[in-house]
């Protein structure tokens, strides 16, 4: 018994280290880059054991910041103040600088309004000087100018910068006040004549334009966060994990969704944006009044129904037609002839499918749409337990199985695996929605891993949740606990390789089906590599195979003969171009 | 405050010297005497072009903050031009502050600057009004008919120079 409880842990233990970080004392860089495909047969695996992105605190970001600075200024021999005008011009980019400069310094110079002499000639002799701005006369000590030499006496430049500032981060490209003159007014003219507060905002925008001008990094999404991520283009891998313990995908911003792609997450957020979803439910459930074309929702009562105030148009539900024409000879409150007449005639067909539709569609999404967001609540939860776990419970029941609390490790990974399984699995309904009816093979097989892998997580989370309990509400020593270690740790590694295997078949596109051996064999023969793009990529064409398709616009499902959204008429997109690469 | 009271110091200190020392081409005064933010101008239509001879009137409004931030400036009189929207708003580049449009600084040397003076800005609308700008009107239908029917075009203009002359 003993000794294989402790070959399981040790396995256990050895193998989850290197997916997990997320250890609240885990620091360390190379952890923190946890990855379901980073699987035991690493023969097919290209992942690179470093992390592709760094994150940045705020004083590293200044660092950075000063060091580009440095490196122009050094390198091109200007001031610091230039330097840094010159490197927001061109996004912060050292290399775009150089070549710029270097190929064309003057023209870079008259760009960037840095004046290498004034072009005003400073009057020495001048004692006074009239202002540009207010036409009062100065003694020159009581004049200020940017590199050309304008003068403008400093009440004027402070109340010109601080509108400037104010006015957001345009004040970073701030010129001299004069037409035509195009001097650039530096950090340095900011500092002697803006007050305090507009100095700091100075700085603060400064800061921001230096993240978010520069294309490889962006701020962490997470709200109230104030990490920066700085992403090695080119990544086969688009997951980041920031400090604040945000997963996010960097090419997207949204939360990590991996192995879903980021134009089905987007896809998705659309749908899931009320607008769209109250697009069908109003088709599907009410019916526009015909006077004042306002939707109405029958719930109860006759076929008589009267439009609210100011429309009250009285007409029929059934045939929308006047209610002046009903009465008894048409079959009364409850049915209407004309109705039945004309749908005998075809009359409604359009018109009924339309809503039969719309309301199939809907169920549909519905049942996508319960499962993600429960998912999506139980993971929340599975967070919060796992804190608690971490800042209470493991003590506690250290204290009481009498094991030291490294003994108890297991308990943390199991927490962690549910996390990580719940997010992947709450994205995998994104995909299932999007998974196209007709591909039977497919959908089949996806539907098993899910539920393989999600019945996986049921029992780990209830043991995790349920049984743990047992332990923590135990007044003393319980010689259960190393069976519950088996369990949990057991259900910890089987549940993990069942998301392993779900995770690897959406990345290929579920192309371990596709039995026609068509385009989608070339790609699954080595395109793990490549994973973020090829698989889902296919899987994204063949659901414009199906007899039916989504508008982009407004979500409604149509039929497929169709190139024009039934309801809100916008082209179908992209679907001539990729039948024909399918055909 | 202390930029409000700056302002009106500048705005006084203009009017007195544009009494003093009128500019050819156009007249300016205040609309009530106790307001030096809200300014009455006639601009006179410039000789050789199809405003030549008219007499229009404009509102020029100050906000607070003047010099920092650009006046509004907007026709009592009739006007036909694409640079002018049909309610008589003036639109010039001049009139724009600078943080309107962030990643236009290249531009920013047309824009507003806190130098510009009553005498600048009318001379900028009078030299609107003898080459408009039909790349991005405010006017579309004056633009359209500017590019495509010149003679309608000169007929709508010389019935608001005679409108103008009539008011006064």
């Amino acid at each position: 018994m003993e000794s294989e409880d402790d070959m399981h842990d040790a396995n256990d233990v050895e193998s989850l280290d290197d997916f997990y970080s997320g250890d609240a004392a885990a620091s360390d860089d190379d952890e923190r880059d946890f990855d379901f495909a980073k699987s035991d047969d690493s023969d097919d695996e290209t992942f690179h054991p470093q992390r592709n992105y760094t994150i940045l605190s705020e004083d590293d970001i200044r660092q950075l910041q000063e060091e580009d600075i440095t490196k122009i200024s050094t390198v091109l021999s200007i001031p610091r103040i230039q330097a840094s005008i010159l490197l927001r011009h061109y996004n912060w980019s050292v290399s775009k600088v150089h070549d710029a400069w270097f190929a064309d310094e003057e023209s870079v110079r008259k760009a960037v309004g840095l004046l290498e002499k004034p072009v005003v000639d400073p009057k020495l002799n001048a004692v006074e000087v009239t202002c540009g701005i207010c036409f009062e006369t100065y003694p020159r000590y009581r004049m200020g100018a940017a590199s050309c030499g304008h003068p403008f006496c400093c009440s004027c430049w402070t109340g010109y910068i601080s509108t400037s500032i104010n006015d957001g981060p345009g004040c970073l490209m701030l010129r001299c006040p004069k037409p035509s003159c195009g001097a650039a007014v530096g950090q340095d003219m900011i500092n002697t004549l803006a007050s305090d507060e507009d100095k700091q905002k100075y700085s603060r925008y400064l800061l921001r334009s230096y993240i978010e001008d520069n294309k490889k990094t962006k701020w962490c999404p997470a709200p109230g966060c104030e990490y920066a991520v700085d992403f090695v283009m080119g990544s086969a891998s688009f997951d980041v994990c920031c400090n604040c313990s945000y997963n996010f995908c960097w090419n997207c911003t949204e939360e990590a969704h991996r192995p879903v792609d980021c134009s089905t997450v987007a896809m998705w957020i659309l749908k899931n944006s009320a607008e769209s979803e109250n697009m069908n439910w109003i088709l599907a459930n009410s019916k526009p009044c015909p006077k004042c074309k306002r939707p109405i929702e029958k719930n109860q009562g006759c076929m008589h129904i009267t439009c609210t105030p100011p429309c009250k148009f009285e007409f029929c539900w059934l045939c929308l037609g006047a209610w002046s024409d009903h009465g008894e000879r048409t079959g009364g409150f409850y049915a209407c002839n004309r109705y039945e007449t004309a749908k005998q005639e075809g009359a409604y067909d359009e018109a009924e499918r339309r809503r039969e539709m719309a309301k199939n569609s809907l169920e549909r999404y519905t049942h996508y749409y319960e499962r993600w967001a429960t998912n999506q609540s139980s993971r929340q939860k599975a967070l919060s337990d796992l804190q608690k776990m971490q800042t209470e419970h493991l003590e506690k029941l250290s204290n009481m199985q009498s094991t030291p609390e490294s003994q108890l490790k297991f308990i943390t990974d199991a927490w962690l695996q549910i996390v990580e399984c719940r997010r992947v699995l709450k994205w995998t309904y994104a995909y299932g929605y999007y998974l196209p009816e007709i591909e039977h093979a497919k959908r089949q097989f996806f539907e098993y891993l899910q539920g393989e892998a999600e019945s996986g997580l049921e029992r780990l989370h209830q043991c995790a949740e349920k049984e743990l309990q047992v332990f923590l509400d135990a007044v003393g020593p319980s010689k259960d606990f190393n069976e519950f270690r088996t369990k949990l740790a057991g259900l910890t590694s089987v549940t993990r390789n069942y998301f392993e295997n779900l995770v690897r078949a959406l990345e290929n596109g579920l192309s371990d089906v596709d039995t026609h051996g068509t385009c989608s064999r070339t790609h699954s023969s080595k395109s793990s590599g490549s994973k973020s793009k090829g698989g889902r990529g296919k899987g994204a064409t063949s659901r414009y195979e199906s007899t039916q398709w989504s508008c982009r616009h407004c979500t409604f499902v149509n039929v497929r003969p169709n190139t024009e959204c039934e309801v809100c008429r916008q082209r179908r997109q992209n679907a001539s171009a990729t039948i024909t690469f399918r055909l | 405050m202390a930029t409000s009271t700056q302002g009106s110091l500048l705005l006084h200190k203009q009017l007195k010297d544009l009494t003093k020392n009128p500019v050819d081409g156009f007249s300016a005064g205040l609309v009530d005497d106790s307001n030096i933010f809200e300014w009455s101008v006639t601009i006179i239509g410039p000789p050789d072009t199809l405003y030549d001879g008219g007499y229009f009137n404009a509102i020029m409004t100050f906000p607070a903050n003047y010099p920092n931030s650009p006046p509004t400036v907007r026709f009592i009189s009739e006007m036909w031009h694409p640079n002018v929207y049909p309610d008589g708003r003036v639109c010039i580049s001049i009139l724009h502050a600078p943080g309107e449009d962030p990643n236009g600084y290249e531009l920013a040397s047309e824009r507003w600057t806190p130098v510009h003076t009553v005498e600048s800005i009318v001379l900028s609308i009078i030299s609107m009004l003898s080459s408009p700008n039909d790349e991005s009107p405010a006017n579309v239908e004056a633009a359209k008919e500017w590019r495509e029917r010149r003679d309608e075009f000169k007929k709508k203009v010389s019935r608001c120079v005679r409108r103008s002359q009539e008011m006064l």
